[in-house]
């Protein structure tokens, strides 16, 4: 267990939200949709780049990094930032870490952004685009296994095999999610759906239809993370950051358990929990990663809203309605607003507790959970709870 | 059919694609502790030791899962086809990845039998059949 050297629970907060709009062919470089996201973020909070002394970003080869978009705003000194190679698994680990340097003290105001193209220039789903640099890609793409729909589909069979997972549990979810975009403004997918119109849809990868699969979107949103002190003489009301954990375990590499039905979230959650001092059943809100309405399914597993095996039958009892035990993905997920490649979860999450929500506000939201996507290949995910101040 | 990926090698694969292009199914054993692993790496995961051999094996195991891929991701003609997830029997604690070499699709926890096929980029794949059909 590591040593206890910093005062972390509660000591930040996120202090503003920004957002380009979400579409499938944004027109302008992922520098500029970076540059709009983060002056919308530093407005919302009511300050301006002039009070940035912290960027983080993550990416894979297609983004613009952190000291490319702090010049580009005209910020003189970044005394911290953040340029994370990786995916969604670490999307929530870059605000986790802005927090920790905000509570260490080396930064005091932090923007967390992420911009992509991914309709546009980097098809996030795979469909046209390069190979990863990666050694694991050898031992699959010769069989015509890569693209992340794929390679969850693939989990999401053996999970079907193992618990009986059905294809109506899966589109239940995906059914719940674009409820809730209905009444998302921001949403790209606004036209509600029926399990009759998910079951419908085309095959991506079976047991993956269409419906089962996030949208490829262009699009940036952004967060400022600063202290909880300075956070509560800003415009909005304070977000704060009560726990942020990295971790993983499983892969199915040897060394590893190899089951293909449980996530590195199932080895991260106690730890996160740990450090909020909560439980799961404090949680009244939250945004799990749907890259596929699969990873919902898994996560409300491995971060114990459920036992393991009966994630399925939970989400399509109605339970991750907005008027469900447990609201799931209340701005419609990746699913459905669209797929900022984590960074819009944690956006709505803070939205929540805010109470500025809209229609789609669950009543009296104190506690949210947030997460990256749950790991596959490799194991690595990250998550944050966020609190109501 | 499946499309066609040019995928590079490494120093620690070489010898693991060097042994399917002789029809060798072989995996990696730790000197120390007789642990076998897949894929081809310098350290053994359980006891850390750098020092092992590479050693025959029946290309055996059970189906984990699989998919049916209708999507071109890539280049290919877009015809649907199987990828399999295999537990194989040498190494029981990884999986891999294959081609599926039947007509009909695989059913879950059969077993499976490797059937090396010339693939992109010069190798020799593992794919999977029944056993005993």
């Amino acid at each position: 267990m590591a040593k206890r050297l910093l005062d972390f629970r509660d000591r930040t907060a996120v202090a503003g939200v920004g957002y380009t709009p979400f579409t499938k062919d944004s027109g302008v470089s992922t520098l500029t949709l970076a540059c709009r996201a983060v002056l919308a973020a530093l407005d919302d909070a009511g300050l301006g780049p002039g009070d940035v002394d912290g960027l983080a970003t993550h990416r894979v080869g297609d983004s613009a990094a952190p000291t490319l978009v702090g010049p580009a705003l005209g910020i003189r000194d970044l005394s911290w930032h953040l340029d994370q190679f990786g995916g969604g698994s670490v999307s929530h680990a870059v605000v986790g870490q802005a927090a920790l340097a905000v509570a260490a003290g080396v930064a005091e105001t932090v923007v967390c952004y992420r911009a992509i193209n991914a309709r546009s220039e980097f098809r996030m789903g795979g469909t046209g685009r390069g190979l990863p640099a990666s050694p694991e890609v050898q031992y699959q793409a010769p069989y015509g296994l890569f693209a992340p729909p794929q390679q969850y589909a693939m989990y999401a069979r053996a999970h079907m095999l193992k618990y009986g997972t059905t294809a109506e549990h899966f589109g239940r979810q995906a059914v719940t999610q674009r409820a809730n975009a209905v009444k998302n403004p921001r949403a790209l997918m606004r036209a509600p759906i029926t399990l009759d119109d998910y079951l419908a849809s085309r095959w991506i990868a079976e047991p993956f239809r269409l419906l089962d699969c996030c949208l490829e979107t262009d699009g940036a949103c952004a967060l400022v993370v600063t202290t909880a002190e300075r956070a509560r003489d800003l415009r909005r009301p304070a977000v704060l950051v009560s726990a942020a954990a990295w971790g993983g375990g499983e892969s199915h590499l040897s060394g590893g358990p190899a089951d293909p039905t449980t996530t590195a979230a199932a080895a991260l959650a106690p730890r996160l929990y740990g450090r909020a001092g909560l439980g799961p059943r404090d949680v009244d809100v939250a945004q799990l990663y749907d890259c596929f309405t699969y990873s919902v399914i898994v996560q409300l597993e491995d971060y114990g809203f459920c036992p393991k095996g009966e994630g399925g039958p939970y989400a399509a009892s109605g339970a991750t309605a907005l008027d469900g035990e447990l609201p799931v993905n209340t701005h419609g997920g990746f699913l459905s607003e669209g797929y900022v490649h984590g960074m819009n979860h944690v956006a709505e999450a803070v939205s929540q507790l805010r109470g500025d929500a809209g229609d789609r506000q669950v009543p009296g939201a104190e506690v949210a959970l947030s997460t990256a996507q749950p790991g596959y290949v490799l194991p690595a995910t990250s998550a944050l709870i966020l609190r109501k101040d | 059919m499946r499309p066609v990926f040019q995928v590079a090698t490494d120093r620690d694969s070489a010898p693991w694609w060097e042994r399917t292009g002789r029809g060798e199914f072989a995996v990696q054993r730790c000197d120390a502790c007789g642990r076998a692993r897949f894929p081809a790496r310098a350290f053994c995961p359980a006891c850390r030791t750098e020092r092992w051999h590479w050693e025959a094996a029946e290309p055996e195991g059970t189906v984990e899962s699989w998919i049916v891929n209708h999507q071109a991701f890539g280049a290919g003609d877009g015809e649907p086809y199987v990828v399999v997830m295999v537990r194989p029997a040498a190494v029981p604690d990884c999986l891999l990845h294959g081609g599926w070499r039947a007509a009909r699709e695989p059913v879950g926890g059969e077993r499976v039998r490797g059937v090396f096929t010339p693939g992109a980029s010069g190798l020799t794949l593992v794919d999977w059949e029944p056993a005993g059909e």
